[in-house]
């Protein structure tokens, strides 16, 4: 019993941001005129997960009490490189497609060897190699276009049998295959270790520095990921610093909400998922509303700081606040 | 030992991926039909060339259900658009035709502006109209709408598509009309131009730069350009000029694109001597322009007038109603140049700075007085 109640405090964050999404997105469905078809469903997941695999990539960084800047930036590298070479025979597609992820996990493997060999600042030191890639991304593509294989475009943005979006399952997947494992794994044992005190984890032996180089790495490839879905939603690829900027910030309100601590050491890349879905399901909540244009952002920003506040409603449940900062 | 483990997981994933491949669910893109012309209201809808084709979809009994999916709104000329398109579809005989006319502006995010124009398609709407972020990505949205039974259109920074009605002012030659009058005014053979440029990335941007250049490079002569981006906006304009003045210190001639009041104002305040300008609609600028003509600021103004929003949701009224229309409605261009920028006709010194004036097109019967656009809201409706 004790035991269960110590998993249940350990995942408030993320049942809070399951139950707020939960509710957003009922509200939201009520009110659409057409209701949950699989269209609908398709067009809502698409745009959420885009910004879920991106929360998910700032997600291990900031569990190791880092920050990536360049998330954003992989994302529209990613996207553009993408629009360049996922294009030809089903098999070319494929390797494309694959170069795609080598390019993000490449740009992963230098973040973090500038954060950990090179001993920078996170914050600094991403934020430089983020404005490299938008800069490689802006040569690749100086004006948006592209030409990939329609097909595999349509197959990962389009919805499989019973109306199942297929980007959806391509973020199961990815959760699956990815994140599942690298939890359970020594090394994603040690991004949990190094984020709640660096010291300690070194004094008890985990590797530091693998594990904070593999947080960016993954990031990388999670947002390259994203970067690949951008490119089947759009047919095309575009270097837009305003994409870059905004998928930057809004992946990290998409970790606060989903309960994952900027202090680093706890929460998780499945609460950032539904952080995501929050933040996504508010700007569709403009959708069913009739809202004024000038007010819209207003909305959003208190909309959103409700949300970010639900997650220190734990204050008014401890009795002792200095227990907060034990 | 990291690296085995990442090369496992990209296996994997690339596995799923193919996967997801494997299975393509693409949807027969039915679309309307391609009739050979003359379209319907040839004097308001103008092919925009001898090879358009003209799309007639099947006839739909109104009132019509008619969307607006525009992406950017920070700008005085998107606003003064939504203000165009609801004082157009509240004018009686516009208002008629509508159920419903909704607005929705979803900011820079592409993704964002997909889906609410999918959301539109999706909720049954008879007419979706964008405003688009990015001219290559909406090829998807225009196969669901085709496949839907929904008429698409696109304007200003319109869909490069052959699959749907895009209404297009010849944004080409309103860079090469800004050359042309620079060239004619700016006397040697020589010089340093200054260019302020739109967002980038933009069809309109990017038409407009080419154009410009087109004709520059054409001339013979040598000018030197130096290129900053305005965004269109004022503010942003005049920072940009007033920083390349600050450090070229003289330039014989400007062509900005938008924000052209912001480009004459960091002019002025620069101390910089009177040269020709070339600049977009707004009020302010022909109002400075005539303000300080005798001083020697003369100006060229052309533009694409927010209104052109109203002749898009005439041509979409036109397409349900079963009418053919032409693939590429080509709009005309609004332009004075110096000394024939009237008062009250060309500029009013009463009305704002952020007005774009030159909103009517007598060709298609729409015509709006300020008053009449300025009084209503930027409200999404």
């Amino acid at each position: 019993m004790k035991d269960w109640n110590y998993r249940l405090a350990e995942q408030r964050g993320l049942i809070l941001a399951i139950a707020v999404f939960t509710a957003m997105f009922a509200f939201y469905i009520a009110k659409h005129p057409a209701g949950l078809t699989a269209n609908v469903a398709t067009t809502a997941a698409n745009k959420g997960v885009l910004l879920a695999l991106v929360g998910m990539a700032q997600t291990i960084p900031v569990v190791t009490s880092g920050l990536d800047l360049s998330v954003g930036m992989v994302f529209v590298l990613a996207n553009c490189v993408a629009s360049k070479i996922m294009t030809g025979s089903p098999l070319a597609t494929a390797f494309g497609a694959l170069a795609v992820l080598a390019v993000g996990i490449l740009c992963g493997a230098i973040n973090g060897a500038v954060v950990v060999y090179g001993r920078l600042q996170p914050i600094i030191a991403t934020l430089a190699t983020g404005t490299i890639y938008y800069g490689l991304a802006l040569a690749l593509r100086p004006a948006p276009g592209g030409d990939i294989n329609t097909d595999f475009a349509d197959a990962v943005s389009g919805s499989l049998p019973g109306g199942i979006p297929a980007s959806l399952v391509l973020l199961v997947g990815v959760v699956a295959v990815v994140w599942i494992p690298y939890r359970r794994s020594v090394l994603g044992r040690a991004a949990y270790a190094v984020g709640s005190s660096e010291q300690a984890a070194y004094m008890s032996g985990v590797p530091i520095a693998t594990a904070k180089f593999l947080a960016y790495v993954l990031a990388g490839l999670f947002a390259a990921i994203a970067g690949l879905l951008l490119t089947c939603i759009t047919y095309s690829g575009e270097a837009s610093a305003a994409i870059g900027g905004s998928y930057t910030l809004n992946s990290i309100a998409a970790v606060v909400i989903g309960g994952t601590s900027l202090f680093g050491g706890s929460g998780g890349a499945i609460g950032s998922i539904f952080g995501a879905f929050v933040l996504r399901t508010i700007g569709d909540l403009l959708f069913v509303f009739d809202m004024d244009a000038l007010w819209q952002p207003l909305f959003l920003g208190a909309v959103l700081l409700v949300a970010v506040s639900l997650g220190s409603f734990r204050l008014l449940r401890i009795k002792n606040r200095l227990e907060l900062y034990r | 030992m990291t690296c085995t483990v990442a090369k496992n997981w990209a296996l994997r994933l690339a596995g799923a991926l193919s996967l997801a491949c494997g299975i393509s669910f693409a949807a027969a893109a039915a679309g309307p039909e391609v009739v050979s012309g003359p379209g319907v209201d040839p004097g308001c809808f103008k092919p925009w060339d001898a090879g358009t084709k003209f799309f007639k979809a099947a006839k739909k009994n109104g009132p019509y259900r008619i969307a607006l999916a525009n992406g950017f709104i920070g700008n005085t000329w998107r606003i003064q658009m939504i203000k165009t398109a609801k004082a157009y579809a509240d004018q009686p005989e516009v208002k008629a035709q509508l159920k419903e006319f909704k607005v929705v502006s979803t900011g820079e995010d592409l993704a964002a502006q997909i889906a609410a124009a999918d959301n539109f398609i999706n909720s049954g709407y008879d007419a979706v109209i964008v405003n688009a972020l990015n001219p290559a990505a909406f090829a998807p949205v225009v196969k669901r709408a085709n496949a839907a039974g929904v008429a698409i259109l696109s304007f200003d920074n319109v869909i490069e598509s052959n699959d749907a009605v895009i209404v297009n002012v010849d944004q080409i030659e309103l860079g090469r009309l800004a050359a042309r009058w620079l060239l004619k005014k700016i006397p040697g053979s020589a010089g340093k131009l200054l260019e302020v440029r739109g967002p980038s990335g933009n069809s309109v941007d990017r038409d407009r730069h080419n154009g410009f250049h087109e004709v520059l490079n054409g001339s013979g002569k040598k000018f030197e350009v130096v290129e900053v981006v305005g965004k269109w906006d004022d503010g942003t304009a005049q920072k940009v000029t007033a920083d390349a003045i600050a450090v070229h210190k003289k330039f014989d001639g400007i062509y900005t694109q938008g924000g052209s009041t912001g480009t004459v104002r960091a002019l002025i305040d620069a101390g910089h001597p009177f040269i020709p300008v070339s600049g977009e609609t707004e009020n302010g600028f022909r109002k400075l322009c005539a303000l300080h003509a005798e001083k020697g600021l003369h100006c060229s103004s052309g533009g694409t007038g927010p209104a052109q929003v109203a002749v898009t949701i005439k041509a979409a009224i036109a397409a349900l109603q079963g009418n053919p229309i032409p693939q590429s409605v080509a709009l005309p261009v609004s332009y004075v140049e110096y000394p024939n920028i009237k008062q009250g006709e060309d500029f009013y010194p009463d009305l704002s700075d952020n007005f774009f004036v030159g909103n009517s097109f007598p060709g298609c019967k729409i015509g709006f007085s300020a008053t009449e656009i300025m009084g209503k809201s930027e409200a999404n409706q």
